[in-house]
């Protein structure tokens, strides 16, 4: 009987912990994505280097940007060139296309396009530029991912909830007679119920546990596997927290169904 | 000890168990409470150690109103109240100084407690010599006893048998009976719920008796029936 419930409640936090991994792992992946979008900000033709230097000034003001790189038009060829190699044939050109430009490094994701915005609004910049779809995209993917995310868990936790909750409910009713001659004799609902909470709470921990070895294994043998083919993402989840983590989520739905279930059965 | 002021209570299925009851009972007092099965002896038990709360009317034990009684205090009032039932309520697994035991244990008591009331009880229920038996191994009148010894390992007040006889055979219930006495002699208030008429007409004691739910009759040194106990057939 107990073995069923610490079985479940095991299932359900492997599932519970790939679920976290996983967030965490996509929710890093995108964060790295989000770090590396610049706002691009070309200047005028007309703009020479005191002006933008001033402008450079003006952008470093906000208080949401965390960097300007000035990239003068000679660099920016350089740098397309570099970046670009063998498929950019510079003999086409007659002349640098490029304009003087900077690189503006934001500190909140959330913040680049309206912080393009205020920048494109400057006098001198001809445009400030930044991958807008990709951005608000990912805003959106990461946000829609949050929600279900919570969804889910508790969704499980729910599950994991009313296992142990039945669980002790057999448990209590094995018992009932002994309870009644507790009731009986005056033992406080207090007594009555700590063996039961005290079950509750071990079958929850004890599930968790189970949850946390097998979720071990799987980091010691499947992550590097996945790591070696995926080598973009980055898998550096905090491993101690989130056993951590699961281990509280068990204890506590163990806690909580458990005091429920005697309270409700028990009348005390 | 116990006061019942126009109690009435009426069961969720619609069931009048008792109706308008105001009955006293002194300290010490010895009290048969009889009348024939659903006349609402049980359910007057029941309310003196807060198994149930009447619809109306006040209930008072040892200067508690029980009625009004929060579900914590509930248990501090049981301490002082010792309840036998027809069928002893027994832990079968565990021995007879284990079931004693099991009262002040979970009560929180000390083990150099235990180790001195336990004794005690079973010394004066006369089961000291079948400690470590089983129910199982018991007589039905030795399970009894058991039983009583558990009531009164706490040292209650007042003593409440809801058909304490019930399953014995006429000497097991003497001896039983006898015990009761004893134990009142002692000072504790004894509530005897029964329908045993032999063992209520011998004793002569003060005798309730419940009709519907109702006090019909109320007799210090009473008869199961009032009038017929001098009957030679009766009360031989």
């Amino acid at each position: 009987m107990q073995l069923t419930a610490i079985g479940t409640v095991a299932v359900t936090i492997v599932m519970l912990g790939t679920f976290l991994y996983v967030r965490d792992t996509v929710s890093s992946f995108g964060t790295g994505i989000l770090k590396q979008i610049e706002i691009a900000v070309y200047l005028g033709d007309d703009v020479d280097d005191a002006r933008a230097k001033s402008i450079a000034a003006k952008i470093a003001g906000d208080a949401r940007v965390t960097g300007v790189r000035y990239i003068p038009r000679k660099q920016g060829l350089r740098e397309m060139r570099e970046r670009l190699g063998r498929d950019f044939d510079t003999s086409l050109l007659t002349a640098n296309p490029l304009p003087n430009a900077f690189r503006v490094q934001v500190k909140d994701a959330d913040d680049v396009p309206a912080v393009a915005a205020s920048i494109a609004r400057i006098p001198g910049v001809a445009k400030a530029d930044f991958a807008a779809d990709t951005v608000t995209k990912l805003l959106r993917a990461a946000a829609v991912l949050g929600r279900v995310g919570l969804g889910m868990i508790a969704l499980l936790v729910l599950t994991a909830a009313i296992i142990i909750a039945n669980t002790i409910r057999l448990t209590v009713f094995a018992r009932r007679r002994e309870i009644a001659i507790m009731q009986l004799v005056g033992a406080t609902g207090m007594y009555i119920r700590m063996p039961f909470i005290a079950e509750g709470i071990l079958a929850g921990v004890l599930g968790a546990l189970v949850a946390i070895a097998v979720l071990a294994v799987a980091q010691y043998e499947v992550i590097p596997k996945i790591a070696a083919t995926l080598a973009f993402l980055p898998l550096h989840v905090d491993v101690l927290q989130l056993a951590g983590q699961l281990l509280l989520t068990g204890a506590a739905v163990g806690l909580v169904a458990s005091w429920f279930s005697v309270g409700r059965y028990l009348r005390v | 000890m116990i006061e019942l002021r126009g109690v009435t209570l009426t069961y969720p299925n619609g069931t009048r168990a008792l109706d308008d009851i105001d009955l006293s009972i002194g300290k010490a007092d010895f009290v048969f409470l009889v009348g024939h099965s659903g006349t609402g002896k049980s359910s007057l038990l029941k309310l003196l150690y807060r198994e149930c709360v009447p619809n109306s009317g006040e209930v008072t034990v040892d200067n508690i109103r029980v009625d009004k009684l929060r579900r914590g205090k509930v248990a501090a009032l049981r301490r002082n109240i010792g309840v036998v039932f027809q069928d002893f309520k027994l832990l079968p697994n565990k021995t007879v100084w284990e079931n004693v035991a099991f009262a002040l244990q979970v009560t929180g008591a000390r083990s150099k407690d235990v180790m001195r009331q336990v004794p005690r009880a079973l010394d004066l229920v006369g089961l000291s010599h079948k400690s470590r038996m089983l129910p199982g191994e018991l007589s039905g009148g030795e399970q009894q006893r058991t039983a009583i010894a558990r009531a009164l390992v706490n040292n209650p007040k007042i003593l409440l048998c809801d058909e304490p006889t019930g399953n014995l055979d006429p000497s097991n219930t003497t001896e039983i009976i006898e015990l009761l006495q004893r134990i009142n002699l002692k000072g504790t208030t004894v509530l005897v719920a029964t329908h045993n008429q032999a063992v209520v007409d011998r004793m002569r004691r003060r005798v309730v008796r419940l009709e519907n739910g109702r006090i019909l009759h109320d007799d210090e040194r009473g008869y199961y029936f009032r009038g017929l106990g001098t009957s030679p057939i009766l009360s031989g």
